[in-house]
């Protein structure tokens, strides 16, 4: 504890001796009648002048709160502490753990710590685990092991959980479809026998020690493909440990406090508990030269994935020229886990009540964090924007510190972003570039204050208006025709695949092989080319330069681009007007860039590598630059494959989302 | 114990107290020790420093033959520290606690994040307390916020916290929340001590005494907004950015003449109900006293491109500016006349030469931040808001007529007719 704490003063009693005197006087019978009735009035007329007072105390009060309690310091507020619990000296915990088709809970000392009957809802393993020393919940989660690779989560999940803490297990409807080999192993090395046998629509609990003893294990097989095992309930008892014993002994620093803190709190973020060197929660990157962007604040956009929150953090605070001061966390509700990763950092958070439904939600929540951005940082011009499901290039900083200038000069520009939409493995190659774009990719993006102030805030989408925020900023009545700075290799990382609108299969299609800037103190190129005017002179210089491509070849295969390396070229699509992507959308699925919709145009320009070449796409005749093209090529015109295409198409909850 | 290390005071002179010099110099040492930048805003000891100002400016390092500053006894000695600068680590408790001192940490809610729906953040701290023997060192946290001002908390004690740790009521500093312009500061000695000030202590002495700092009342306002939705049209949302921006060029222009004015009628109202401008309300309304009058106020004003519109009444009475600003936005400045019981303001009729006073209980002045601006209203705001609209000030009225809505509206006669001329311009 590092507050001081005076012992609160006792206030003497002096009420009482008055009273007594006054009690003494009415023995007196002489002078009774007429104290009687003198009371009688004196008492009636005290209570006209109490009732008066207490009706104007509370206009009063209730006018001027601050001037009554600006009289004499105190709060106003009665701070009333919660009474904590008594500490329990209890050396047995009694944990009850329930197996069904519809229903899981888990209850330690008849404390119901997880309770799961919703419908189509927490199917798989649920793992929960206990302090072995105090008992407290370090952390919840559920493998949907009926389908694949969760196994695979869950198997990294307990490895990360520290020996000696109480591991609970439960299945609910089914957890064993896609439950492999090596996790079956895992769970045998806890101790579990009947793990290894686990089949289709068995029911399961487990209780027991990592690397220790096992407190109780109950199954109960199906009897046929059609129908699952009879409900189990496991009654068992757990042993606690001493404190001590639960404890790591790092030396004691501010740092090591920190990591105590958040170690006895929660689970499942490995080494950084580790009794023997842990990981650094301290990561002091090399300082920027002339950095720009020092005094920007950073605003990162949570929700509850906490382990998101502690990757992208790590990642964050170790971005060469950053400035821990500067971030600020905004975690979308009261959770607590998010906000323990926020203080083992030793950052700011600040939670949101929530106050709408999903995708106005995150649109609120992102309009709150903003505002308030913006207000604890009035001196600020910019403001960086991050999600919790971003890695942060070692260069973020450099980055944006190297062109930050022209979103403050350039009133062409709306965003500067780190994200490029077309940014994949086989499409960017060079750290030095810069574009500009008609689109907003989000994703690591830096927004300037006058923009959100006057612009934005001002009619930000209401809640009852279920937009999302990034689909809203992209709106031609929001964007007025503006474009954005993105890197032709982003400089933030999408690993997120548990959100709003994402799911495996989505993110393995649109960002896993999205390219990612690893070279630190990247020297960007010819930063000024990319203002407005100029950028028309580089992109004229560009298709002068650039060598036409084979156009009867097609443009899908690897050889349409003749095996050179450095090289400009250019091919032409049919493109009737300004919004006609009919063939730019066939090029970027076969391509396999994005595609969903329309991303990294600037009119009617598409830039690129394949093979290691500038490979620019023009629409003709709706692009400024179609005048480029020789008289002698025609334009490739490609046509989405008819019908079954719908059925093949991403769930369209996906379509052209991001955040 | 600490050993007299300032010669003259070993002297001990007859109303000197070397205890408070010892207490101030172990604190700056153990400020510099974590590089924690303060300065002194202590008014007592700045008023006697403005005294001297340039002889201490002029000798930095000068040594100086008596301790004339800190050897007052008092029972506290108060700085500053702006939280920007600082990075809040522990250590320098700890450090503190090593050298004798107790401490005390007052923290509260970030007004900051008051306006917003429903975000917590952690709570900060406002004000800290070194104590030492018998003397005190009360160092005051002070934030930027949007408006470009600084601005510090109440200091409010929270239950289980000691009444007496220090004699809380004799703080110059925390009876109510503050506002101040960012302060120059200036690195001096004085009694031997180097301490950064205000560099024109006698202006911020002149801040000090009118900093009280009023919170727009952002838990009703929501209320407000529950109750009356707001009105998020096209319209509403360009005529709000006009109005503010018309009310940040007015605060530009009024500020540079050095002439104070607070929000009046309809904007002092979306301030103190809804914490924005009323988008209906069509004008920004703003308050004079007409003993701040000065006859450069309409050239300014027209040189920073809002022409005046018109004029009505004089000086001497009823004196009324308007200016147009952009598209429609007009820009109403009312001077107020002192009485000895009630402030009140003129009104004209263009064509009948009608006059009209609006009556107000009498008011002081105090800050506010509003649409990212830092301006006055009246302290008594309830009072200003009541007498100008009545008892139902809550509710929302669309139509408004300025000669018989006001609750406060008297009729005051008729302008002579050969003054028309002169007390009611139009352009």
């Amino acid at each position: 504890m590092e507050e001081w704490k005076p012992n609160p003063a006792v206030k003497p009693h002096k009420k009482r001796s008055w009273y007594l005197a006054w009690k003494y006087k009415l023995m007196n019978q002489r002078a009774l009648r007429k104290l009687c009735q003198t009371g009688a009035v004196l008492f009636l007329l005290v209570t006209v002048i109490v009732n008066i007072k207490l009706i104007l105390d509370t206009r009063r009060a209730a006018y001027e709160e601050e001037e009554e309690s600006a009289q004499d310091y105190d709060d106003e507020m009665l701070n009333v502490e919660v009474p904590r619990h008594p500490v329990n000296n209890k050396k047995v915990l009694d944990v009850e753990v329930y197996s069904s088709r519809s229903k899981v809970y888990v209850a330690v000392d008849g404390t119901t710590v997880l309770e799961d009957e919703a419908r189509e809802q927490g199917r798989g393993i649920h793992v929960i685990v206990l302090n072995q020393a105090t008992g407290h919940v370090m952390a919840k989660r559920v493998f949907d092991t009926y389908s694949p690779h969760e196994d695979e989560a869950m198997v990294l999940f307990l490895n990360m959980v520290a020996r000696g803490r109480i591991l609970i297990f439960t299945i609910k409807d089914e957890g064993s479809f896609h439950l492999k080999e090596t996790a079956k192993n895992v769970l045998k090395s806890l101790g579990s026998q009947v793990a290894p046998f686990l089949s289709w629509r068995d029911m399961w609990t487990f209780v027991g020690k990592k690397g220790g003893e096992v407190y109780g294990e109950k199954h109960a097989k199906s009897p046929a493909l059609s129908t699952w095992g009879d409900p189990v309930l496991l009654k068992t008892e757990v042993h606690l440990t001493s404190v001590e014993d639960a404890e790591c002994h790092w030396p004691d620093t501010e740092l090591n406090r920190r990591r105590k803190r958040f170690c006895s709190k929660v689970e499942g973020y490995g080494s950084v508990c580790s009794c023997k060197d842990p990981t650094p929660i301290e990561f002091n990157p090399d300082p920027l030269k002339d950095n720009k962007v020092f005094d920007v604040p950073v605003a990162v956009i949570a929700g509850n994935r906490p382990n998101y929150l502690y990757r992208m953090l790590r990642s964050l605070l170790s971005a060469q020229g950053v400035n821990p001061q500067m971030i600020t966390v905004f975690i979308d509700g009261y959770y607590e886990e998010p906000m323990d990763v926020v203080e083992l950092f030793g950052l700011s958070g600040i939670q949101h009540t929530p106050i709408s439904i999903k995708n106005a939600r995150v649109s609120q929540h992102y309009k709150a964090s903003l505002t308030a951005t913006f207000n604890l940082f009035p001196d600020a011009k910019f403001a960086v924007v991050l999600e919790e499901d971003l890695d942060i290039s070692v260069d973020f900083f450099s980055f944006l510190s190297q062109s930050i200038h022209l979103l403050e000069e350039d009133e062409s520009l709306y965003c500067i972003s780190a994200w490029n939409d077309q940014g994949y493995e086989h499409t960017a190659e060079d750290p030095s570039l810069l574009y500009r774009v008609e689109t907003m990719p989000g994703l690591g993006w830096v927004l300037r204050k006058s923009l959100y102030k006057d612009e934005l805030e001002p009619k930000w989408p209401t809640p009852e208006k279920l937009w999302d925020w990034d689909m809203w900023m992209r709106m031609p009545e929001q964007r007025k025709g503006r474009e954005c700075i993105i890197p032709d290799i982003s400089r933030s990382y999408h690993f997120g695949i548990v959100g709003l609108n994402m799911n495996g299969y989505f993110h393995e299609a649109y960002f896993k092989k999205h390219k990612f800037n690893t070279v630190p103190n990247v020297q960007l190129k010819n930063v000024e080319s990319l203002r407005k005017d100029n950028y028309e002179t580089e992109i004229h210089r560009l298709l002068g330069e650039a060598e036409v491509l084979d156009h009867s070849k097609n443009p899908c295969e690897d050889s349409f681009v003749p095996d050179t390396e450095g090289r400009v070229y250019v091919m032409f699509i049919r493109m009737e007007q300004e919004a006609d992507f009919t063939t730019w959308t066939q090029l970027a699925k076969c391509l396999h860039i994005w595609d969903l919709d329309v991303r990294g145009n600037h009119k009617g320009l598409w830039r690129l590598f394949r093979k290691k070449n500038h490979f620019l796409v023009v629409g003709v005749p709706a692009s400024p630059y179609s005048s480029k093209k020789p008289s002698s090529v025609t334009p490739v015109f490609m046509e989405p494959p008819a019908k079954e295409e719908g059925a093949v198409a991403v769930p369209a909850v996906a379509a052209a989302e991001q955040t | 114990q600490n050993g007299a290390a300032f010669s003259k005071v070993r002297g001990s002179q007859s109303g000197q107290d070397s205890t408070r010099w010892h207490v101030v110099r172990k604190f700056l040492g153990l400020i510099s020790t974590h590089n924690i930048p303060v300065y002194l805003i202590d008014p007592l000891i700045l008023g006697l420093v403005d005294k001297d100002i340039e002889q201490i400016r002029s000798s930095p390092d000068g040594l100086s033959p008596e301790c004339k500053y800190f050897c007052a006894p008092r029972d506290f000695t108060t700085f500053a520290l702006l939280e920007k600068t600082w990075k809040h680590e522990v250590g320098l408790f700890r450090t503190a606690e090593k050298m004798g001192f107790q401490w005390l940490k007052i923290i509260n809610k970030d007004p900051r994040l008051d306006g917003m729906d429903d975000l917590s953040g952690m709570e900060i701290p406002l004000h800290y307390i070194f104590k030492l023997a018998s003397h005190a060192i009360h160092l005051v946290v002070f934030y930027e916020r949007s408006g470009n001002f600084l601005w510090h908390g109440p200091l409010r004690l929270k239950q289980h916290m000691d009444r007496k740790f220090v004699p809380f009521r004799k703080l110059h500093f925390g009876r109510y929340p503050g506002a101040y312009e960012k302060p120059e500061l200036l690195l001096v000695s004085i009694d031997d001590l180097k301490v950064q000030i205000p560099k024109n202590p006698s202006s911020f002495l002149e801040e000090v005494s009118h900093s009280r700092f009023l919170e727009c009342r952002y838990r009703e306002a929501r209320a407000f907004f529950q109750l009356y939705s707001d009105d998020a049209s096209l319209d509403a949302v360009e005529f709000r950015k006009k109005a503010k921006s018309l009310l940040h060029l007015a605060a530009l222009t009024l500020n540079n003449l050095g002439v104070k004015f607070w929000l009046s009628s309809g904007t002092c109202l979306g301030w103190y109900r809804q914490c924005n401008i009323i988008p209906y309300s069509k004008d920004v309304d703003l308050g004079i006293f007409i003993r701040d009058y000065k006859a450069d106020i309409i050239p300014a004003f027209q040189k920073a491109g809002l022409p005046l519109k018109h004029k009505f009444g004089k000086v001497e009475d009823s004196l009324e500016l308007s200016f147009q600003g952009e598209d429609d936005v007009k820009l109403d400045i009312f001077f107020f006349y002192e009485e000895d019981d009630h402030i009140w303001n003129g009104g004209t009729q263009a064509k009948s030469g009608k006059k009209f006073k609006y009556l107000f209980p009498k008011f002081s002045l105090c800050w506010t931040e509003f649409v990212e601006l830092k301006v006055h209203v009246p302290c008594e705001t309830l009072q200003y808001v009541e007498a100008n609209y009545g008892p139902e000030w809550k509710v929302p009225v669309k139509t408004w007529d300025w000669k018989s809505s006001p609750f406060n509206v008297q009729d005051n006669g008729v302008w002579p007719i050969d003054e028309w001329d002169n007390v009611i311009q139009i352009y």
